[in-house]
């Protein structure tokens, strides 16, 4: 008796067993239009995060493209909207969809993001590779069923064609595989007073700065091309000095730093080492921002296109004034006049002070946010959450939450101010520069 | 006497200036009488370090080649020529590199070195860790490590591919030596910087390129006969990975095993140092960083060994940016090692590479030199310091005895250079990449001492190396102790110490008693060693501790054997 029991049992949970794998291969009839596009936001985020040597510069330029692609790949799709060549620097020409014929926008977006993604990102590994396909494969599958076959070729041979014009043209900005000299040792920079020294308590092994020439590549914007040089406050190590002044704002701070100051500090570190760099979490949350408001395809991919884009010229102007200004950080100024033992809570980034970048990203992706949003969106920010709490200084990593858009750029600068890195001008004129930059993007002629 | 006693106070008291002046005086050649000399062009030392592309390097092992009785050189050049410099015995030396027989090496980028007499056959070898190939430019910067056999008759034979060596290509950082296993055989610790290629580099692609800069593990060789060392690092139960610049040997647990720190850099980013048990006789090694306090998250770039308070157990500066840590264990209990670095008076902000203990001013206690530089190409002068020791503290004094050199220092060696009983000292300066304030050459300290005495013990092993890596040698003196172990190398980043223990003795004109501890626990008592002599102590024969578990054999046989009985009482009884 109980014998018997006991099989029933067994053939009944392996009938479950079955019938659970059965129902996690099958897909649904549907997907809305704004997760396709979310989706490749998550697979980007990824892989920005997952492929070594990226840097914050490398993926912000890729966040712009893989943006772009976004857009210009369902653009056609929406009459009153309009593809952005000839208004980008040096893009004349795009592949167009046939006249009259019919399109699965979600599935050009599917194809281009997926060719986008393994050509800008080639040096991921073969992993990650596969993991683009297959949610390529996936996608694909779930709108194949509403799509007639011959739409379905349409739709995936333009988007090739669209993301392999859009790779060829990123091709000549300066970027292009820049991961290959991330550290570049010929670079030499004669010291002065107030300049920039490789860090004593570094994120990064090179004792060469990132990128010394990024500022020179191609911004999407042309209007990004010639921005005049923000104010600095000029060197003067005697206290009391507007400059002193500086550097005396970041010790004191550090000697008060309470846990939540702590927790934003590290929320917002954005290591390139371990996360999706300062580029990545702001496009993750336009990500966020698209999931919670579900708007239509053509918006959704307009937030990528606008974020994407914003943090990639953001990065290009903030390294031309970095390079131009080679301005030292605390950990430089402030043993050498204020306390010898001193020691920023979060170790130096491999390159100049001057403005700060995730300052002038922040507010560059904030400014085309509230373009798109309303500004007073309550946020929950996750993006770190379930990282293993950070040892060395003793603290974890805490969900924030944001009242605001323009909030997010306001605490993302604070955060290198509690860092210990930036001075409050490196993030006061961060957010300044971040927000005329975004106004570049946000005035191209997105509508007809 | 009392007399002229008398009339110096007369003077001090009657005429203050001059008091001062003969004071100043005094004191003056009090200093020349210890401080060190820059002897390096009368000596023909012409080197410096060159980095590749802002790297790290280098180092010095100290060793007598030709087994006269002189200690001699060998320096890693970097992107400069490496040189085996042949002490002349007249406090001189000459190149010898090409003589040797060691041209191959000008085809590598050279790091640390280490020598031991691998293959027992009493000459000491040389191993050469490297970081790429000098003439062939490649993308990712990787090279097999070397192997030099020395041949008894002045010259060396390159054997990297009989020893396979050639397996791996690595950009290696610090060599040590030590025996792991006891068989008298020296094995071998490298450590790595960078993520290794076995095989080689065959393919190289964007993905390849980009993960070149992940962290890397150590190589762990076991020498098999002096024929080959085999990498075991799996076999040994390691699986660290760091951007490490290598391990030293050492017995931190006093159980008379060779045990290994490694240190890293980055460690507050990538992984901290590692502490880790030898478990010998079971074979393996145990990860306690955590428990000893020891998984230090800095820059670590090199440690030295020394016993600080005189507990009879070791302890280990640790080099590193900006403050460099004393790390001392207590006796009682022992516990965790704890940071004293501070209390030490060795709290002092520079960068810090190399850094080894000796009783420069022959007082009875330990000194420490620590070589520091600017990284490269930053090249902000910073110079190296000399703590004396002074009671429980140490005080710098670099500028006293003529050490303030302001070159980017980085390995640093001991040794005698002409046998007169006080330790001198090779300092390997970097060249600077960009404009620099100062000279930076590599240097040979002559050590002036002319005051203290001096006991030298130099070990010959015959059932452990032949060197007596990782042996214990204590001297006592009226109660008082000191502590040596027989260094392996690495300890002094990337370079190798005189393996000939020495020890300061003051006015003392004897030794009470001296012990040498042997690695495995087999002990030798000296009593009453007259002093000022180089002491040679060959390892005598003795039953070597068997691996045999005959506790648990013996427990066995008392249970089986109780059984039987107990079965035989029962039998009868039934």
């Amino acid at each position: 008796m109980n014998y018997f029991c006991g099989f029933g049992l067994m053939k009944r949970s392996l009938l479950l067993l079955v019938l659970g794998v059965v129902q996690c291969d099958s897909l649904p009839d549907g997907i809305p239009d704004h997760e396709v596009a979310a989706q490749w936001a998550d697979m980007t985020l990824h892989i920005t995060k997952d492929t070594p040597a990226n840097s914050p510069t490398f993926a912000s330029r890729c966040l712009g493209y893989i943006g772009l692609t976004q857009y210009e790949a369902v653009v056609h799709g929406f009459p009153e909207y309009q593809s952005l060549v000839g208004q980008l620097s040096g893009l004349e020409e795009l592949p167009l969809p046939e006249a009259n014929a019919r399109y699965s926008w979600p599935m050009v977006l599917n194809r281009a993001e997926s060719e986008i993604l393994a050509s800008i990102y080639i040096q991921t590994s073969n992993q990650n590779k596969k993991k683009i396909d297959s949610l390529e494969k996936r996608i694909y599958a779930i709108l194949k069923k509403s799509t007639d076959q011959a739409t379905a070729e349409r739709s995936n041979a333009f988007g090739t064609a669209l993301a392999r014009a859009i790779f060829e043209w990123s091709t000549t900005d300066g970027g292009h595989r820049g991961y290959l000299n991330n550290f570049d040792t010929d670079f030499k920079k004669e010291p002065f007073p107030g300049s920039w020294k490789p860090p004593l308590f570094a994120q990064s092994f090179s004792h060469h700065p990132l990128h010394p020439y990024w500022g020179e590549n191609r911004p999407f914007a042309p209007q990004n091309k010639n921005l005049p040089l923000p104010d600095f406050i000029s060197y003067d190590p005697k206290e009391g000095s507007s400059y002193y002044d500086q550097f005396l704002k970041v010790y004191e701070k550090e000697r008060q730093l309470t846990q939540e100051e702590k927790e934003l500090a590290i929320w917002w570190s954005d290591d390139p080492d371990v996360t999706f760099s300062p580029g990545g979490h702001l496009y993750y949350l336009a990500n966020a921002m698209v999931r919670k408001n579900q708007p239509t395809l053509i918006h959704s991919a307009q937030t990528f296109a606008r974020v994407g884009m914003a943090v990639a010229d953001a990065f290009i102007n903030c390294w031309k004034w970095k390079y131009h200004f080679f301005s030292e950080r605390p950990n430089t100024f402030i043993p050498q006049f204020i306390d010898q033992k001193w020691e920023s809570f979060w170790p130096d980034p491999p390159f100049p002070a001057f403005p700060s970048g995730h300052a002038i990203q922040a507010g560059a992706a904030a400014t085309v946010l509230i373009s798109l949003y309303d500004n007073k969106t309550a946020i929950i920010d996750s993006a770190h959450v379930g990282r293993e709490r950070d040892h060395v200084r003793n603290t974890e990593f805490v969900a924030q939450s944001f009242d605001s858009i323009w909030q997010i750029a306001l605490e993302t600068a604070d955060s290198r101010f509690f860092g210990g890195i930036h001075t409050p001008q490196d993030n006061q004129v961060g957010l300044e520069q971040g927000s005329i930059i975004a106004n570049n993007i946000v005035i191209l002629a997105w509508k007809k | 006497m009392e007399k002229i006693g008398k009339l110096v106070t007369k003077i001090f008291k009657n005429n203050f200036p001059l008091t001062f002046l003969i004071a100043w005086l005094l004191s003056c050649g009090a200093l020349l009488a210890q401080g060190f000399t820059d002897i390096s062009k009368e000596a023909g030392l012409e080197h410096y370090f060159e980095v590749y592309e802002g790297m790290f390097g280098g180092g010095v092992a100290v060793l007598d080649f030709n087994n006269d009785g002189f200690e001699d050189l060998y320096l890693t050049g970097g992107m400069q020529p490496d040189q085996l410099l042949l002490n002349q015995g007249d406090g001189s030396f000459e190149d010898q590199l090409e003589k040797a027989g060691m041209l191959k090496v000008l085809d590598f980028v050279t790091q640390g070195v280490a020598a031991a007499d691998f293959n027992r056959d009493g000459f000491k070898d040389l191993f050469i860790t490297t970081i790429t190939l000098k003439n062939k430019k490649q993308k990712i910067p990787r090279a097999q490590n070397l192997i030099f056999i020395n041949q008894g008759d002045g010259t060396f034979v390159e054997e990297s591919v009989a020893f396979g060596l050639d397996q791996t290509s690595s950009f290696s950082t610090g060599v040590a030596v030590g025996d792991v296993n006891r068989d008298g055989y020296p094995d071998v610790y490298v450590g790595n910087y960078f993520t290794d290629y076995d095989g080689g580099l065959k393919e190289i692609s964007d993905a390849t390129i980009v993960n070149a800069g992940k962290t890397a593990k150590g190589y762990l060789y076991i020498n098999r006969k002096g024929k080959k060392l085999v990498e075991s690092y799996e076999d040994y139960g390691l699986n660290h990975r760091g951007f490490s610049f290598g391990g030293v040997f050492t017995d931190f647990d006093n159980d008379h095993d060779m045990d290994l720190i490694v240190n890293n850099d980055f460690g507050y980013k990538a992984k901290p140092s590692y502490l880790l048990e030898n478990q010998y006789p079971k074979k393996g090694f145990k990860y306690v960083e955590k428990s000893q306090g020891m998984d230090l998250r800095i820059n670590a770039m090199g440690a030295a060994t020394a016993d600080v308070d005189g507990d009879g157990w070791l302890d280990y500066f640790i080099t590193n940016i900006r403050f460099n840590r004393m790390m001392v264990r207590d006796s009682i209990a022992p516990t965790p090692f704890v940071d004293q670095a501070n209390s030490y008076g060795l709290e002092l902000f520079t960068i810090s590479w190399g850094a080894v203990f000796a009783d420069f001013d022959l007082d009875g206690d330990e000194d420490l030199f620590v070589s520091n530089g600017d990284l490269n190409p930053n090249c902000v002068p910073m110079h190296n310091f000399y703590f004396e020791k002074q009671g429980s503290k140490f005080e710098e004094k670099s500028l006293n005895v003529g050490l303030r050199d302001y070159g980017l220092g980085r390995g640093a060696a001991i040794f005698d250079l002409e046998n007169d009983g006080d330790m001198d000292l090779l300092l390997i300066n970097q060249k600077a990449v960009m404009q620099y304030g100062t000279e930076t050459v590599s240097r040979l300290y002559r050590n002036e001492n002319k005051t203290g005495n001096y006991l030298k013990v130099k070990l010959h092993g015959t059932q452990s190396t032949p060197s007596g890596f990782g042996a214990r040698i204590e001297t006592f003196v009226q109660g008082h102790r000191q502590t040596r172990e027989i260094d392996g190398g690495n300890s002094s980043h990337l370079s190798h110490n005189s393996t000939i223990a020495h020890f300061g003795l003051g006015e003392h004109t004897q030794v009470d008693s001296l012990k040498i501890t042997w690695p495995g626990g087999f002990q030798q008592k000296f009593i009453e060693v007259p002093v000022n002599q180089l002491l040679e102590v060959k390892e005598p024969n003795y039953s070597h501790p068997s691996n045999f578990p005959w506790k648990t054999l013996i427990i066995i046989s008392i249970i089986v054997v109780a059984i039987l009985k107990f079965r035989a009482s029962f039998m009868v009884k039934s």
